[in-house]
């Protein structure tokens, strides 16, 4: 059974439901055989009882008795008839009941829109008693008193406010990694692309290389090499071509052939950094016949170790989590002895995704300095509310809080020199001074404050003096800072921030981690105090790795595939769109996205009408491009099938789509919540979609609109299918198509605005320009990221937070980086205290 | 007793130190009954597989008799306070051919019983070899018992060496896991106790920490807002759960005692002895703690190159194993050595002996079998017939007090003996058709 959301007027700022949206409110009417291509949202089709008033019985509430005297005639008040017929289940100010309809009932609709919905669907269990006049004046004192923005800001339900939260399990990773860092090395991601390789002949191993005579060094892009029976260095394959001169001699005992393997001997040794741009499990894989070992973020203890080639495994693999956003060491070293060929591949699978070779682009020569990455498991962060956010704590959670702090207080007592400079020679009293520092700073970082004199005996000096000896004192301190609730917890305190949790917020919402270096002197020395300073200081930060991963991470989140997409199709009707074909699409996605958020415009309008496509060789025979089969990715302009950016990109057609029938249910709910920012809850009855072979005479439109035909249904599929439809010229692996079983699609759509308005379009493009002008777009992109990047609602900052953004938005030519850096500057300064 | 016990460990010791007790005596003091876990119940079989390298000097080590009578050659002289406890086994013959020189196959076939893979390790001699195609006999036994809640321990095994080199191949594994799975022993006591006893360490310093913790969390929670100050309250609540946590598990860890290592001895050649002594120091500690039922000590590797200076050597272990019989000098060395290595077996021994078993009858050696082996026979000629086979220890129920002389039976025999001794009743181990005539009695 499948359930279709309803729109849901509750706009509350919580634009996103709980990704919970399937079947029953439990979540357990979902039957995931039913649902193909599920991505994050299940398949839609609304059976609808009503989208937000839910019944009671006349006379039943909170009216008074004299109520039903005043009966129907015509003279009751809409606050009469709110009182009489609705407030039993909305609550005396539409703030909802717990037993009946827990939402606050606010929204969007027009006065007029409203009273439709109302005639038609209120009270729930006995829809048409509440028509005409009364409807409309129900409908205008609910949108006057409490429902409307308007009344809302005069009045405002459930005043926004910024909560004391945690970290959330991201920030926590992060922050622990940049607290443990040696502060002195930062790492470099210039434009080379690639790794360091160094040739040598075996036993001939030097680190540059520079003085093997036969020998060399280069950049290589990726590494997939298959060297067969040759030596990549020519002076040994010299050597080989002579001995097949002489004539072997009966009594040389070693045979010409094994001299010949022998002399082929070598060794390669690949190194530089990584780029991981996500956070996850990611899996190495190493395909060799020769001995191998491969170092990932750690310089000392290889991940994967065939230093002994034992036996006739080809293929290695080991898994290590990995910071998004975050540059690692790499080193690969290979070694042929006496196997007759050579050949070596370095793959890997980045979270959810499949497996693929590295590419050069998430590869550079230059060394990176190991990053700690705490292992300890983490309870996932709540994401009811469309981002995840640290409001609520758990046992599980202050276990692993203990853990990792266990976890990195050995750490740091393992590597004291490097961590905090302490050695083992130093003179004792120079070890106590640096010992106490090392604290000092460690608590100061991990707090984003400096210590008050109390904080700092109860911290440091009564650590340091009851300990036993220096060692153990500072396991305490780590041990005590990392279980602070100054450290847990984002902002403590009331009222107006200072400039350490300015700071912070910058640091946590652009990075989610703690502020670096720059940012930490700036802040001491007070030079982030006015409004440009702190846009300076984002406007650098913005520009990280880090900042750029954080955007990438929503933007997939934004477009529903941050958990991957569960793609499959018919094999019968697109054969050979197998699992290669979806990593390559998913490339494909991400490179476009890559391209979009670092060109110097970052143009967001640019996501949603671009007219290339990234492709490689075995993308493009699905999608009409002439490449040779092994041909790399590369971007291809005015690419065919009038491309509009993300709208018609194929990895989304595909995954907005069933296994061999494209879902313009799937297509409209995405445009309805991601693009337009419409919320939808889902309906309380499933309804399985009608299977295509029912009906086989009817094109996918009009199966949809057999089925979403009740009235009922309409109220949302009015909106979702009418978005939808405009994509249908794409079928479900997101090819272009003129027609669908001998008929001409019909690409038509049209959508209503919140101020009432019903736009019309045909096809991708025309509905990629209306969405890309539209203030409702431009509105939910900005409220979206703002609370990607914040995790506190927007209300909070002010009641003209939204609008104020989306015209600097507007001012800076939608530049995305620069909504960043908006967002964080005007978020920065809000007061506690809400507004 | 047991009620000064019931303080927090640091507590309990320095009241010992107080009285005067050292580490040596602890156990007799804390011989406690265990807490009624499900493995206190029937008797604790324990086996130690004790390795040292390079074969040795025949005539300085087997006995001439055999039979219950006979005289224990200068090597094996420390056993004497253990010769009725004490079982030689002459003649058993690692028959395992293929890849690999002498020196790997002696090492990666010794607890396997089975070949080595192909592979890219070359030896002095014969072909280039890989890792062992099979797990080792006391993994296997390890599974087994850690299959059953009865003899299930935290660890099962325990993998102690002794200046071990820092790299991983065909000479310096014995110990397997599984195909291509070789075990690294761990050789830095310090890791070892970390590894025992690191997690009752970590809530010492936990709970050292907690009165700070709460005091700060009262502050913090009266600088925010009303409405924040209930997360801050459910935050308090699990800081007070952890300490009542750290409370009942401090009183569960106290019912066994923390040996006491020596801090900061180095991983260098000259500290071999006291290395050794601080491994089975906590080796012992680990069975009366009831840690594990399976533990293997490896000195050195294979070709090791110890040079026992202590004893009055030199040179390097292996290259005086190389020299000619002729060579009296170097056979003199040679059998210092070996004399130096069943000196650890004695001590092992003499510990297990002192240490009364917990919650049982006698000691912890009356259940415990100790097996002292080697990858060669002797070392010039490099056979791997003759494998020396020494077990002290009443652990498997084996006729103690013997010395046996078979012809050349192979020595999965003795492996599939040591399993079934364990309780551990299988048929075939390692290369079946080495596994003839079954299991080698010895009782």
């Amino acid at each position: 059974m499948v359930a279709l959301p309803m729109p849901n007027d509750n706009d509350n700022g919580n634009e996103n439901e709980p990704t919970q949206m399937i079947g029953r409110p439990d979540g357990r009417g979902l039957d995931r055989s039913r649902v193909p291509t599920s991505l994050a949202l299940a398949g839609w089709l609304a059976l609808a009882t009503a989208p937000f008033l839910t019944g009671a019985s006349p006379g039943a509430g909170a009216g008074t008795g004299a109520s039903d005297e005043v009966g129907r005639a015509g003279g009751r008040t809409g606050e009469q008839i709110y009182r009489q017929m609705c407030a039993s289940c909305h609550g005396a100010a539409g703030e909802g009941t717990d037993d009946h309809y827990p939402r606050p009932l606010i929204g969007e609709r027009p006065v007029a829109s409203l009273a439709k919905l109302i005639a038609r669907t209120m009270p729930e269990d006995d829809p048409g008693t509440c028509v005409g006049p009364d409807a409309q004046k129900v409908a205008a004192y609910i949108h006057g008193a409490f429902y409307s923005k308007a009344a809302q800001a005069k009045n405002p339900m459930r005043p926004a406010r910024i909560e004391l939260s945690r970290l959330t399990v991201r920030q926590y990773r992060n922050a622990l990694s940049d607290l443990l860092a040696r502060p002195q090395n930062a790492p470099r991601w210039d434009n080379r692309r690639g790794l360091n390789g160094q040739y040598a002949r075996a036993g001939r191993r030097r680190r540059g290389g520079g003085d093997n005579a036969d020998g060399f060094t280069r950049l290589d892009p990726e590494i997939r090499f298959h060297f067969g029976e040759n030596s990549p260095i020519p002076a040994q394959n010299a050597v080989k071509e002579q001995s097949r001169h002489y004539v072997p001699l009966p009594a040389l005992p070693v045979p010409a052939n094994l001299f010949r393997s022998y002399s082929q001997e070598f060794r390669i040794n690949w190194q530089g950094s990584l780029l991981a741009p996500d956070t996850g499990e990611y899996e190495f894989v190493v395909r060799t016949e020769n001995a191998m070992r491969l170092w990932v973020n750690d310089n000392d203890k290889p991940l994967i170790d065939v230093s002994v080639k034992s036996g006739n495994d080809t293929e290695y693999r080991e898994t290590i989590y990995l910071l998004g956003g975050r540059v690692y060491p790499i080193r690969l070293e290979v070694s042929k002895s006496k196997e007759t060929t050579a050949s070596i591949e370095l793959l890997w699978k980045v979270p959810r995704r499949g497996l693929g070779l590295i590419p050069a682009r998430n590869l550079s020569p230059s060394d990176a300095p190991e990053v700690y990455v705490v292992r300890t498991p983490f309870p996932p962060d709540d994401r009811s509310v469309g981002y995840e956010r640290g409001t609520s704590i758990s046992k599980a959670w202050d276990q692993a809080t203990t853990d990792a702090a266990i976890e990195a207080a050995d750490f740091i007592d393992g590597h004291l020199k490097d961590v905090a400079g302490i050695t083992d020679g130093a003179n004792d009293q120079d070890r106590q001074r640096r010992l106490r520092e090392f604290c000092s700073q460690f608590a100061e970082r991990a707090f984003r404050r400096p210590l008050s004199d109390e904080q700092r005996k109860l911290y440091i000096d009564r650590q340091l003096k009851d300990a036993r000896d220096p060692r153990t004192a500072v396991k305490k301190v780590v041990l005590l800072v990392l279980k602070s609730p100054r450290f847990l917890y984002r902002e403590i305190g009331t009222g107006v921030p200072d400039s350490y949790d300015v700071a912070s917020r910058l640091s946590f919402g652009l990075w989610d981690s703690i502020p670096d270096r720059a940012l930490a002197d700036a802040t001491a020395s007070g030079r982030l105090a006015h409004h440009e300073q702190i846009a300076d200081q984002a406007r650098r930060m913005a520009g990280d790795l880090r900042a750029r991963a954080k955007l990438r991470e929503f933007l997939l989140q934004w477009l529903r595939v941050d958990q991957g997409a569960e793609i499959a199709k018919d094999p019968k009707v697109f054969p050979g769109f197998d699992e290669a074909v979806i990593t390559d699409l998913r490339t494909s996605l991400e490179l476009f996205l890559d391209d979009v958020i670092s060109s110097p415009s970052a143009d967001f309008r640019e996501l949603l009408g671009a007219r290339s496509l990234y492709l490689n060789g075995r993308l493009a025979r699905f999608y009409g491009v002439d490449l040779p089969p092994d041909a790399p990715f590369r971007k291809v302009d005015r690419a065919p099938g009038n491309r509009s950016g993300i709208l018609t990109h194929p990895y989304l057609m595909a995954g907005f789509a069933y296994t061999s029938s494209s879902s313009p249910i799937h297509r409209g709910v995405f445009l309805s919540r991601s693009v337009l920012g419409r919320p939808l809850r889902p309906p309380p009855v499933a309804v399985a979609p009608i299977a295509a072979d029912l009906h086989p005479d009817l094109t996918t439109r009009q199966r949809v609109e057999l089925q979403t035909k009740p009235e009922t249904c309409q109220s949302c599929h009015r909106m979702i299918n009418h978005l939808g439809f405009a994509l249908e010229h794409y079928d479900a692996i997101g090819r272009y198509r003129d027609t669908e079983k001998n008929r001409p699609i019909d690409a038509t759509g049209s959508y209503e605005t919140r101020s009432g308005e019903r736009v019309r379009f045909d096809g991708a493009a025309q509905l990629a320009s209306f969405l890309a002008q539209s203030q409702e777009t431009h509105n939910a992109f900005v409220q979206q990221v703002f609370h990607y990047l914040v995790k506190q609602p927007i209300r909070a900052f002010g009641r003209t937070e939204l609008t104020d953004l989306r015209g600097a938005f507007a001012d800076r030519g939608y530049n995305i980086r620069e909504l960043m850096v908006e967002i964080m500057t005007s978020s920065a300064l809000a007061s506690r205290a809400g507004d | 007793m047991p009620r000064i016990i019931s303080n927090s460990s640091t507590s309990r010791r320095e009241f010992l130190r107080d009285l005067g007790i050292g580490a040596a005596a602890l156990p007799f003091v804390l011989n406690l009954p265990s807490l009624g876990f499900a493995n206190q119940g029937a008797r604790k079989k324990r086996l130690v597989i004790m390795f040292s390298p390079n074969g040795v000097i025949p005539s300085a080590f087997w006995p001439d008799e055999e039979g219950t009578k006979f005289t224990l050659k200068e090597s094996l002289k420390p056993l004497e306070p253990f010769k009725n406890r004490t079982l030689i086994l002459h003649g058993v013959c690692d028959k395992l051919r293929g890849d690999g020189d002498n020196h790997m196959r002696g090492m990666g076939c010794l607890l396997t019983g089975i070949e080595l893979f192909p592979g890219n390790i070359q030896g002095g001699s014969d072909t280039p070899a890989g890792w062992a195609r099979g797990l080792s006999i006391d993994q296997e036994i390890r599974n087994k018992l850690q299959r059953t809640a009865s003899t299930r321990t935290r660890f099962g095994s325990l993998e102690f060496g002794v200046m071990v080199p820092d790299r991983a191949d065909t000479w310096s594994r014995m110990v397997y896991a599984g195909p291509n799975k070789p075990l690294a022993p761990i050789d830095d006591p310090y890791q070892m106790f970390n590894k025992l006893y690191g997690r009752m360490k970590d809530q010492e310093s936990l709970k050292s920490i907690l009165d700070e913790l709460k005091e700060d969390l009262g502050k913090v929670r009266s600088v925010v807002s009303a409405e924040d100050r209930q997360l801050l309250d459910e935050h308090a609540t699990f800081v007070r759960e952890m300490e009542q946590e750290l409370k009942d598990q401090a009183s569960r860890d106290n019912s066994h005692p923390v040996p006491e290592i020596e801090p900061g001895v180095r991983h260098a050649n000259d500290q071999m002895p006291k290395l050794s002594k601080m491994q089975i120091d906590l080796m012992v500690g680990a069975f009366a703690a009831d840690f594990a039922r399976v533990a293997t000590l490896q000195y050195t590797n294979s070709v090791g190159q110890a040079r026992m200076k202590w004893v009055g050597v030199n040179e390097s272990h292996h290259e005086l194993s190389h020299h000619p019989d002729s060579n009296k000098k170097s056979q003199e060395s040679l059998t210092k050595i070996n004399r130096w290595y069943c000196e650890q077996l004695a001590y092992l021994a003499r510990r297990l002996a002192d240490t009364p078993e917990p919650g049982g009858g006698g000691s912890l050696l009356d259940n415990t079998t100790i097996v002292w082996t080697n990858e060669l026979g002797k070392g010039n000629s490099h056979t791997l017939d003759d494998i020396p086979f020494v077990l002290v220890g009443n652990g498997l129920d084996f006729k103690m007090g013997r010395s046996l002389k078979f012809r050349k039976v192979p020595h999965n025999r003795l492996l599939l003996a040591l399993a079934n001794g364990m309780g551990h009743h299988i048929e075939k181990f390692g290369n079946p058709n080495l596994c003839g005539d079954g299991v080698l009695s010895l009782s």
